[in-house]
């Protein structure tokens, strides 16, 4: 395993699920043996607001917040909330967005617009080539229930190999974290988002 | 097998087991381990986490738990337990330690018998506060021992150490938390839980009744206690040295953990003074830190109070040490820090040259941002605060003048509601509404949550009643304590560990304190609410109107509210947890 620390932002908005992933990513990561740190500001997330966690897995980590620019991962629940984001990425940072949008007030009373995916992708690439984006919503519709995104992104993000996760301790960190009747739609959901194919 | 947000395990014994807890949950589980015997606070971000966590097992850990009405109350049950012996502890962010203040100082003279610790939760950059005051200067103002984490494993282990100086001196111990603490996740590795009874009430009428001839002794006893303390801090391991090199950092809390990153991202290195007890400062110390030093760097959020004593000491070594931090500009007085605000103010007093990629990615990513929707929080749909925000623009054809207050609620002052012209903190709004109707000429409305109203609205009501104030004070009841994760309140008839108990009645309260006028409406009978309103309105005094209605988070229904069980209070019925826990979580 690599010495260098692994930095994932999550990013949403408050309800789909964000702080859930950070916390089942740092537990699996202590469970592999890993220093990890897990940062969140939910802020006024229940009302609606902007959701960002950070998780930082390594062998020495010490700050809360990852550094700007300095991120290996961007996880995008959200466009917008993805753009919002982007100042911790760099060339190399591989970014996995939900083309589902959650329009916030600002645009629902014409107070601002929301711009287009292609838009969005477009600034995402102004940072990394390294751009996937899944219709996370659909997928996680199909395999059961929409309330699950945040499993989908976690399945996606297991493909990269990007993780110093085996697979098989985040799925039992999942199993372990969410309520009983609840794991198999979270599992399915889950391998959706494994074998999903991104939209671009 | 350790599940996330199964409270209980913080009960286990489980020693040298390692969990990945919250900073707040790490105190929880600190005060498991101290044996504490009370635990008393009012809900409040960041801190909210200490209370709700030990409320979830106070009953199977024996230990006395409590919402109290504020935070003043909060302190004085928990200094009454300590008292009688027991350890307690009590939690409040740290506005409610400006509620809490006036017995705060008072205590420090009395001094405590069982150990008792207040925890304290700074907000740097206001994530979901009303200012960014600095707690340090109440462990400064109060004269008492202060001790600062910079993560999870530290604030557990802190706490420990607080119980203990706290009997040692017999003095209150402050535990100064911060936003990026309380709300972190960090490994910390349980220890062994300390099983004791509690001693039992002594008379002490000199020491305890602070009439002017005991308050001045006690004054000289307190500045005993603080001198043994400075001894302690000497001593202490949570005041240590970490690293070597040329440069020289004086450093506390949270600020430490981005100092070891900034000092790695500019390739620096550097001895670091890592201040875990704060007050009072190891003086002897800092001078041995800074006998080879031309200059020191002292960094640290919010106030320049390390800065300030640091200064003071170079001062009285009579030698040239350059002391940098925020008084020349290096670092920010306002706003939390990061790695990378560290980083930027060591590169320029070090002369270092930042990662030049990090800055053309700040520009680019503030470019990006420019355009991006803002997303503000909004009220919940079938909110029951819109309707009434609704009832009261359309009663007042919008041109009341509203002094409005803190929780979910405040929200309302956003496009398109816009109801709220003021807000400065808990209970503020009955004493602005009745200043602002002496002089204006729109109408006036007050308007308060159900928590809030019985937190500090209590003694601004009968001064609207006694000095015959003409306004109408709105009452949001959505009976719960929502802002914060639907804590119970006196008015929803639970305590905190959800037991029963007397429900006491908003209308009643309102009618004690001498209003004449006070009517209770469900503001979804629109038609009803806005005529309420509008008599309330020719009223010739304080009118009170309280808007009745479940928080839509909840699934209580108003009839069975009587009955209510604390079960139903939880919102844990989806397969989405993290909708229940950022419910639960938010401030």
């Amino acid at each position: 395993m690599s010495r260098r620390n692994v930095e994932i932002i999550i990013s949403g908005v408050g309800g789909q699920g964000v702080i859930l992933a950070a916390e089942i990513l740092g537990n699996a990561a202590m469970r592999e043996g890993l220093e990890v740190i897990v940062s969140e500001i939910h802020g006024m997330a229940q009302r609606g607001g902007s959701v960002t966690s950070h998780v930082r897995i390594g062998h020495k980590v010490y700050s809360p917040t990852i550094i700007e620019g300095s991120s290996n991962m961007i996880l995008g629940f959200e466009p917008i909330e993805t753009l919002r984001s982007l100042k911790f990425a760099n060339k190399k940072t591989r970014i996995i967005m939900n083309s589902k949008q959650t329009i916030p007030i600002t645009v629902s009373i014409g107070a601002s617009k929301y711009p287009s995916l292609e838009e969005v992708v477009a600034q995402c690439k102004k940072f990394t080539k390294h751009v996937t984006v899944l219709d996370a919503f659909k997928i996680a519709e199909t395999a059961g229930s929409s309330m699950t995104v945040n499993m989908v992104l976690l399945g996606a993000l297991v493909k990269t190999s990007m993780l110093p996760i085996r697979e098989k301790i985040l799925v039992q960190t999942i199993t372990d974290n969410v309520p009983q009747k609840f794991v198999d739609l979270n599992l399915k959901a889950f391998d959706a988002g494994k074998n999903a194919l991104p939209i671009c | 097998m350790y599940a996330l947000r199964d409270p209980r395990v913080i009960l286990e014994d489980r020693l040298g087991d390692r969990f990945l807890l919250l900073g707040n949950e790490a105190v929880a589980r600190g005060a498991v381990e101290a044996g504490t015997h009370a635990v008393t606070t009012y809900p409040g971000t960041p801190a909210s986490e200490v209370g709700d966590t030990i409320a979830q097992i106070a009953n199977d850990a024996k230990i006395y738990m409590e919402y109290s009405t504020n935070e003043k109350v909060a302190l004085e049950v928990a200094a009454g337990a300590s008292f009688a012996g027991a350890r307690s502890l009590t939690a409040m962010k740290m506005v409610g330690l400006n509620v809490a203040s006036d017995t705060l100082i008072s205590l420090a003279y009395t001094g405590v018998k069982g150990g008792l610790v207040i925890v304290a939760a700074d907000d740097p950059d206001c994530f979901s506060s009303q200012n960014e005051q600095d707690s340090r200067y109440y462990a400064l103002l109060a004269n008492i021992p202060c001790l600062e984490p910079s993560n999870s494993q530290e604030a557990k282990d802190m706490l420990l150490s607080a119980f203990e100086i706290s009997e040692k001196l017999k003095l209150p111990v402050m535990l100064r938390m911060a936003t990026r603490v309380s709300h972190t996740r960090g490994i910390v590795t349980f220890g062994p839980i300390r099983r004791e009874k509690t001693d039992s009430f002594v008379r002490d009428p000199k020491g305890l009744v602070l009439v002017p001839e005991n308050a001045r002794k006690q004054h000289k006893v307190l500045l005993e206690k603080m001198d043994l303390a400075a001894g302690i801090s000497e001593n202490s391991r949570h005041n240590r040295v970490a690293g070597k090199g040329p440069v020289g950092l004086v450093t506390s809390g949270v600020s430490y953990s981005y100092c070891v990153e900034a000092l790695q991202m500019i390739g620096v290195r550097a001895r670091i003074l890592k201040i875990g007890m704060v007050n009072p400062l190891p003086v002897k110390r800092i001078r041995r830190f800074l006998q080879n030093l031309r200059r020191v760097v002292v960094v640290e959020e919010l106030e320049p109070i390390l800065e300030a004593q640091v200064k003071a000491i170079v001062g009285d070594m009579g030698k040239r040490v350059e002391v940098c931090g925020k008084e020349a500009g290096f670092f920010p007085r306002y706003g939390e820090f990061s790695t990378w605000v560290v980083a930027a103010g060591l590169s320029r007093i070090l002369g270092k040259t930042l990662p030049s990629d990090y800055d053309k990615n700040f520009r680019k990513a503030a470019e990006i941002g420019r355009s991006i929707p803002p997303r503000p929080p909004v009220l919940c749909p079938g909110c029951p605060h819109i309707a009434s925000f609704r009832a009261i623009r359309l009663a007042t054809e919008g041109k009341a003048i509203v002094a409005t207050d803190i929780g979910c609620y405040t929200l309302g002052y956003q496009p398109p509601l816009s109801v709220g012209d003021i807000m400065l903190c808990m209970g503020a709004s009955v004493g602005l509404a009745a200043g602002i109707s002496k002089f204006a000429d729109s109408p006036v409305v007050g308007v308060v949550g159900d928590s809030t109203f019985f937190h500090a609205a209590i003694p601004g009501l009968i001064n609207a009643a006694y000095n015959n104030h003409r306004f109408v004070y709105v009452v949001l009841d959505n009976l719960t304590t929502a802002m914060t994760g639907h804590q119970p309140h006196p008015g929803t008839g639970t305590t905190a560990t959800g037991t029963a108990s007397k429900r006491i009645l908003i209308e009643d309260v309102a009618k004690a304190c001498g209003i004449e006028y006070v009517r209770v409406i469900d503001p979804f009978e629109h038609r009803a609410a806005v005529s309420t309103l509008r008599e309330a309105i020719r009223q010739n005094g304080p009118a009170v109107v309280i808007f009745r209605r479940a928080c839509a988070q909840i699934k209580t229904p108003l009839e069975t509210l009587g009955e209510r069980k604390s079960s139903e209070l939880d919102t844990g019925n989806s397969a989405m947890r993290e909708v229940t826990s950022s419910s639960s979580r938010c401030p």
